[in-house]
């Protein structure tokens, strides 16, 4: 058992408890509040009144599969050798030693949703992971959490380049429509299937993409121009599919559609370089419309592109930018959780949830706060040697 | 004439100013600075009461102007590939002022900055300093050309494709020696055919070595890895140049070395996410490190590796990991003045310097503290859009 007392504590879903005692028990949050009775033989933490938030939580990043300082041994973001990979599983790829999740353990990251990259126009599945231990298994949260997809440049420079389809923005799209038309056929034959012998020959491909037909994970589509966010919305709409949007950089230019789709945006990497003419106009423009029009959205830095532990300056350089303070501090913890389906176990302090949680040495959105301590499942997995 | 009033001034060089004043004369110079100075009546007052000005930003390693931004490869002159050693070729003949990059600068405080080639190649090409305002570069400049760009470790071995020379670190090393015993050669000709009165054949190439040869400019090597970082030395040593080491990612390693080198480093890209091999140790500790062993330490945003517009955010990270504010201000304003050659004219608030100032909601080094304005020799260049 564990319990910080003398906290502050941000519980991002129900406001400020000042003063407060957070009781873990089992790896969960037991009780919360002003008044806690801590049970004797109870590892206690004084924080002093510093700041406790939830660990924080980054939607879209490749870490352990692009891995950093590596080279391309430690590159298995793409399976760039046909544009419809959906069997692709990232929990296949994850290095859980990637020198990353140390990084994001010290900057107060507890979860990451790892996702294919954008090579592929169905790239395959995403999966939810606590930044904790050596083996993958026993970190995964949700897998899968999402179906990669994506729409713009990427895919069509990688297959246009070697003389295939896609080749173009029509491409892009027929090549994703065709993708779900074929599964969407093929879970009708085998709905209809009255025998074995009457169900459709097992097709890898399309019974990937179940799932996603069947509503039970998002397609998780990569888009950046205001066109290709249009193009994903009406693809997914056409299937009455669940979707994410990812990057969504020209989304303040659409913002009515996503309003009035209501559609979840992942935000970033914001930080990064015009990189590509999709990219121009990266700005924090974006995010403060999102927030002012009441578009669901959350950050990513899309790590390594940004390196993950910057998130958390990305919050406040938003607040900068005029973003409200616990809107951005939301945007990295409980918003990430809900685009990632995950909410009912992390991204908030509540009772029941886990115990993931970060001790600030000040405001935690302020450039030169350190994360203290950082708890996951009721374990401190980093502890910063006071200098 | 512009009096500037009612800011907390921090001119760098001497200790910060509560409600300082600064006379700007219609030259864009800074006519005088204090508590209290005297001005002419009916002066135009920019009343700046609570806010903070600071020296424009000054970034020693740069590629704005040079490599595109959000354009793709039409944008795109920082490397003139097909040569490894590449004496004759200058960044000044491929900035593009216009390029919305040089928007970046201004947006993140910088107004002056130094544009060198890229790191493709062991000998690279020449870079210059300039404004970060304008568009006709020339009228940009302040200082050309200020330093030969050379390159060690995995870029220029990895540039040439295995088809030329340098395939390995010993190529590149062998490569840069040479180029530098041949201009010394060719310099010694020079200096006997000018001597005898003799007509003689200028070679453009070998020009930008008998400079650095003859201490009029420095050599400004890229190095991350701390063999690659004591290579350049071993060669600079050989033959008596001056140099900086660009990027210095490992200084962190050899730091006693480098402070009983009296090296100038030019630290970044900060913020970042260890994209190769040579920069899997990366910390941003690395400028407190070495400025506390007697190094001369720049912070460089190394655009678009860091975008300009989060240089600020990066002294933050740097002033977090130890540097104090006054060391951290330093390494973004006066230190790569002097190490670029401009110190007469940019790097701090002086009488007599240029009138490039930033105007900040408050202090520095907090998400708070954002640029409002930017200035350049007393004009406006920028100031703080509404999202």
């Amino acid at each position: 058992m564990l319990a910080i007392i003398n906290a502050r504590i941000e519980t991002v879903s129900n406001g400020t408890i000042d003063n407060g005692q957070l009781l873990v028990k089992n790896g969960k949050i037991a009780v919360i509040g002003t008044n806690v009775d801590i049970p004797e033989g109870c590892r206690i933490i004084d924080a002093k009144g510093r700041t406790v938030t939830p660990g924080v939580v980054e939607a879209h990043t490749h870490v352990g599969i692009g891995e950093q300082g590596v080279g391309w041994e430690g590159q298995d973001t793409n399976e760039a050798t046909s544009p419809t990979t959906p069997w692709a599983r990232a929990r296949d790829g994850i290095n859980m030693l990637d020198s990353a999740f140390d990084d994001f353990r010290r900057a107060g990251i507890t979860t990451a949703n790892v996702l294919p990259g954008s090579a592929n126009i169905i790239g395959g599945t995403s999966v939810a992971v606590k930044c904790k231990g050596t083996m993958v298994d026993e970190a995964v949260i949700k897998d899968p959490s999402g179906m990669k997809a994506a729409l713009g440049e990427n895919p069509k420079s990688v297959y246009g380049g070697k003389g295939q389809s896609p080749s173009t923005r029509m491409g892009n799209a027929a090549v994703m429509r065709e993708a779900l038309l074929k599964a969407q056929q093929y879970m009708q034959k085998l709905d209809n299937a009255k025998s074995e012998q009457d169900k459709p020959k097992f097709d890898k491909q399309c019974d990937a993409l179940l799932p996603v037909l069947k509503g039970e994970i998002p397609l998780l589509i990569h888009c950046h121009r205001a066109d290709d966010i249009a193009t994903a919305v009406r693809i997914v709409n056409e299937f009455g599919i669940k979707y994410t949007l990812e990057h969504v950089t020209d989304g303040h230019v659409v913002v009515d559609l996503l309003k009035s789709n209501n559609s979840l945006c992942a935000v970033g990497p914001t930080m990064h370089y015009g990189s590509k003419v999709e990219n121009k106009d990266r700005d924090f423009r974006t995010p403060i419309v999102l927030a002012r029009e009441g578009v669901p959205f959350c950050f990513t830095t899309d790590h390594p592109v940004v390196a993950g532990q910057y998130v958390i300056l990305t919050a406040g350089l938003a607040v900068g930018w005029g973003m409200d303070w616990n809107v951005a501090l939301r945007a990295i913890t409980l918003s990430a959780a809900e685009h990632m389906g995950i909410a009912d176990r992390v991204g908030s302090l509540e009772a029941g949830k886990d115990a993931d949680l970060v001790i600030w040495s000040g405001d935690p959105l302020e450039f030169t706060t350190f994360a203290d301590v950082t708890v996951i499942d009721g374990e401190i997995v980093f502890e910063r040697e006071v200098q | 004439m512009l009096l500037v009033k009612g800011a907390k001034i921090y001119p760098v060089t001497g200790p910060a100013i509560e409600s300082g004043m600064m006379l700007i004369n219609d030259a864009g110079k800074i006519e005088a600075i204090g508590q209290n100075v005297d001005a002419p009546k009916g002066v135009e007052v920019l009343d700046l009461t609570g806010k903070v000005v600071l020296p424009g930003l000054v970034d020693a390693h740069s590629h704005v102007g040079i490599w595109g931004d959000g354009e793709g490869s039409p944008g795109y002159d920082g490397n003139e590939r097909p040569n490894a050693v590449n004496g004759k070729v200058n960044a000044l003949d491929a900035t593009n002022p216009m390029q919305r990059s040089f928007g970046s600068a201004r947006e993140g405080g910088i107004t002056t900055i130094q544009i060198v080639p890229g790191s493709g190649n062991p000998i690279s090409g020449l870079g210059f300093a300039c404004k970060t305002a304008g568009t006709i570069v020339d009228d940009m400049v302040v200082k050309a050309p200020t330093g030969l760009k050379g390159a060690f470790g995995e870029n220029p071995k990895r540039a040439s494709g295995g088809k030329r020379a340098p395939s390995t670190r010993m190529g590149t090393a062998a490569l840069v020696r040479e180029y530098f015993q041949n201009a010394k050669a060719y310099g010694e000709k020079k200096a006997k055919a000018q001597a005898d009165g003799k007509p003689f054949d200028i070679d453009l190439n070998l020009e930008p070595g008998l400079m650095v040869l003859n201490g009029e400019i420095p050599f400004r090597a890229h190095a991350h890895r701390h063999d690659d970082i004591v290579t350049v030395i071993r060669l600079c040593e050989e033959f008596s140049i001056n140099f900086s080491i660009e990027h210095c990612t490992d200084g962190h390693l050899i730091a006693d070395y480098l402070g009983k080198k009296q090296v100038v480093a030019h630290l970044g890209p900060g913020l970042s996410s260890r994209g190769k091999v040579e920069t899997a140790n990366y910390t941003d500790r690395n400028p407190a490190v070495l400025a506390s062993h007697g190094v001369k330490v720049c912070l460089v945003t190394d655009h678009p590796f860091l975008d300009s517009r989060y240089f600020l955010a990066y002294g933050a990270v740097a002033h977090k990991h130890g540097l104090s504010q006054e060391e951290t201000l330093k390494a973004m304003t006066i230190n790569p003045a002097e190490s670029m050659g401009v110190a007469d004219r940019v790097g701090s608030l002086e009488a007599g310097k240029d009138a490039d100032f930033i105007v900040l909601a408050g202090d520095p080094f907090s998400y708070k503290s954002v640029v409002l304005e930017t200035y350049i020799e007393g004009k406006r260049v920028w100031e703080r859009p509404s999202y």
